[in-house]
């Protein structure tokens, strides 16, 4: 176990340092935190307009910063979808390509334990991108009041996460399919929009299909998350997917050296 | 240490290599040798662990490499073609990734890396990005990244290709200083690679081990016999009734009188006087049976003939000759490369 566990904070530390080296990490940091600004700002004002276009017609309550934090997080949700692809592509193409996998299968760990290091050392570097976040969104909730609940942020923020590591889980598996990065990249934003689709059918087409859609649906789950609905089958689901992405994963490696020619 | 047995590796219908068996004692370093596509490098990722055999076992320390996996892995230091490096590292930072991931100790660690720096004579570029590495470095980093973690067995991919000759020789020399506490098998298709590194060797064709032994043996056996390169002034005819008639030898090969390296021995350089042969400078070899040496009965019968000897050396079959010899099918092929060797009857028929 303890082995295990050494195994994985190796890869874990190695991913970390490769994003301090890497231009397309500060990149990509970069274009993120631009846009996280800019909709901040224009959601912040478009509430604010409807809010005192809504006062106009009569008093009426309106939980200004749950819109807000709701609408912001929906949005960094779809920014996530597109970004979360360009994060996972090199994850394993790049170790193919540069005959590094060749070191890491001939080392005493596991595949999940790669699997594993890598999903979490990604998973850290999305955080460091959602973080700063958290300082517009305090500098903007602490003039609201009454105050805004604590947990429905922390739960937002939870849930956007949660989603990041779904996808990113199975951009890892995308990842391990092929030596080229662009590619592993096209197929995850493939993924990513196939996601998005099901989840459309799944609000229009209603019935059983539209329910297992629903039921499916990594946003739909997420919209849970960020409107303070806790439903341990949201948990769950987004669990599997991480799981299913690293059990993929580790097969996909294991059946790269039966077949290698 | 190393037990290899009846291993057989089949991609889709190709066979890579088929019945393999050789063995590597402790302390050995093992030359896997091969031409291009005989099976080489698929025979050490099997034994490293990353391909699975098809069928036959291969024993590494006494674990079975496909059963018992994490156990050889911990064992093992591996070299693949291309040495496996992150660009984007600094190389004292990826041999403390490596050693971390194969299980060293974090109190030994820091000792074990600056060792392996040491020995591949990388202290300079410790803290250089592997990205601004020239190939040289690069091919250190990599074996320092298989001996990092000091393990018994090392398996060396072609390491000295695309080096220039001075780091060849210096990672020939680090290889060596490895053998004793460590077993090391390395492939190559470079002939004289195998001789200046390696006490044993497998010579693999075709996906088939068709030698396997210590390198000494392995020369006399196959050359069938040792030998004498002489250089005398006086004519062929002359030198072939004195010598004949000498129990024990069994051939006289003359060699063309024109300069360059005698037949068969291409490893051996030639020094520049011998440019300039005089007029009836012959320069022939020797072959005599095998376990007989015959020097010092030729060495009187030309002095007692009153022939005038001038260079007289034990001859060394080549590995080339070796080499060439098994990896060739039909015996004429082996001729065919060696157009300075020429029967004694047509040069004693030139020379009268």
């Amino acid at each position: 176990m303890a082995t295990i566990l050494r195994n994985i904070t190796a890869i874990y530390r190695k991913e970390l340092q490769s994003y301090f080296a890497s231009p397309l990490a500060y990149v990509i940091a970069g274009v993120f935190w631009l846009l996280a600004g800019l909709f901040f700002v224009v959601i912040l004002q478009t509430v604010v307009q409807q809010v005192s276009s809504l006062d106009l017609q009569g008093p009426q309550p309106v939980d200004v910063p749950y819109q807000i934090q709701q609408s912001f997080l929906s949005v960094m949700g779809s920014l996530a979808l597109v970004i979360l692809p360009i994060l996972s592509m090199g994850l394993y193409a790049e170790e193919r390509k540069r005959g590094t996998l060749e070191l890491l299968a001939t080392s005493p760990i596991t595949n999940w334990a790669i699997a594993l290091g890598k999903l979490l050392g990604v998973l850290t570097f999305f955080v460091t991108l959602v973080l700063p976040l958290l300082v517009y969104e305090a500098i903007a909730f602490s003039t609201a009041s009454p105050p805004i609940q604590p947990w429905i942020l922390l739960l937002g923020h939870g849930g956007l996460i949660l989603l990041a590591a779904a996808v990113l889980s199975l951009g890892l598996f995308i990842s391990s399919l092929t030596e080229s990065s662009i590619l592993a990249a096209v197929l995850t934003f493939a993924l990513v929009l196939c996601l998005w689709i099901f989840d459309l059918i799944g609000q229009t087409v209603g019935g059983p299909i539209g329910a297992a859609l629903n039921h499916l649906s990594l946003l739909k789950h997420y919209t849970n998350l960020l409107q303070g609905v806790v439903d341990t089958s949201s948990l769950i689901l987004f669990t599997s997917y991480i799981f299913l992405g690293l059990f993929l994963t580790a097969q996909s490696i294991d059946t790269l050296r039966f077949q290698r020619s | 240490m190393i037990e290899v047995e009846h291993l057989s590796k089949v991609y889709g219908s190709t066979p890579a290599i088929e019945d393999l068996s050789f063995g590597v004692q402790p302390g050995e370093i093992l030359g896997l040798l091969g031409p291009n596509g005989a099976g080489k490098t698929t025979t050490m990722r099997i034994l490293a662990g990353y391909l699975p055999a098809t069928s036959g076992t291969a024993h590494l320390a006494g674990y079975e490499v496909h059963t018992n996996p994490m156990a050889v892995r911990q064992r093992i230091g591996y070299l693949p073609e291309t040495p496996p490096l992150y660009p984007d590292m600094t190389v004292e930072g990826f041999l403390h990734f490596v050693a971390r991931l194969k299980g060293v100790s974090s109190g030994d660690r820091r000792r074990q890396v600056n060792s392996a720096l040491e020995r591949c004579n990388l202290q300079e570029k410790r803290q250089v990005l592997i990205r601004k590495l020239s190939k040289g470095f690069r091919q250190r980093v990599g074996i320092a990244q298989a001996i990092v973690h000091d393990p018994p067995a090392i398996i060396l991919d072609e390491p000295t290709v695309g080096l220039d000759p001075r780091q060849i020789i210096e990672v020939r020399n680090l290889i060596k200083s490895l053998a004793g506490s460590h077993t090391v098998i390395l492939s190559t298709h470079i002939l004289p690679e195998v001789s200046a590194t390696c006490s044993q060797v497998a010579i693999i064709n075709q996906g088939r081990v068709v030698m396997t032994g210590p390198l000494e043996n392995l020369m006399v056996q196959l050359t069938g016999g040792t030998g004498y390169d002489l250089e005398v002034s006086g004519n062929a005819a002359e030198v072939q009734q004195q010598l004949q008639g000498l129990p024990g030898v069994r051939l006289i090969e003359f060699s063309p009188p024109q300069p360059g390296q005698g037949a068969g021995s291409r490893d051996t350089q030639t020094p520049a006087a011998d440019l300039d042969l005089g007029e009836n400078h012959l320069k022939f070899r020797v072959v005599s049976e095998p376990e007989v040496d015959v020097g010092p009965q030729i060495a009187a019968a030309l002095v007692g003939a009153g022939l005038g000897l001038h260079e007289m050396r034990r001859a060394r079959a080549s590995l080339e000759d070796v080499f060439l010899k098994l990896t060739t099918e039909e015996n004429t092929l082996v001729e065919a490369d060696h157009p300075a060797n020429q029967s004694l009857s047509e040069q004693a028929e030139e020379a009268a």
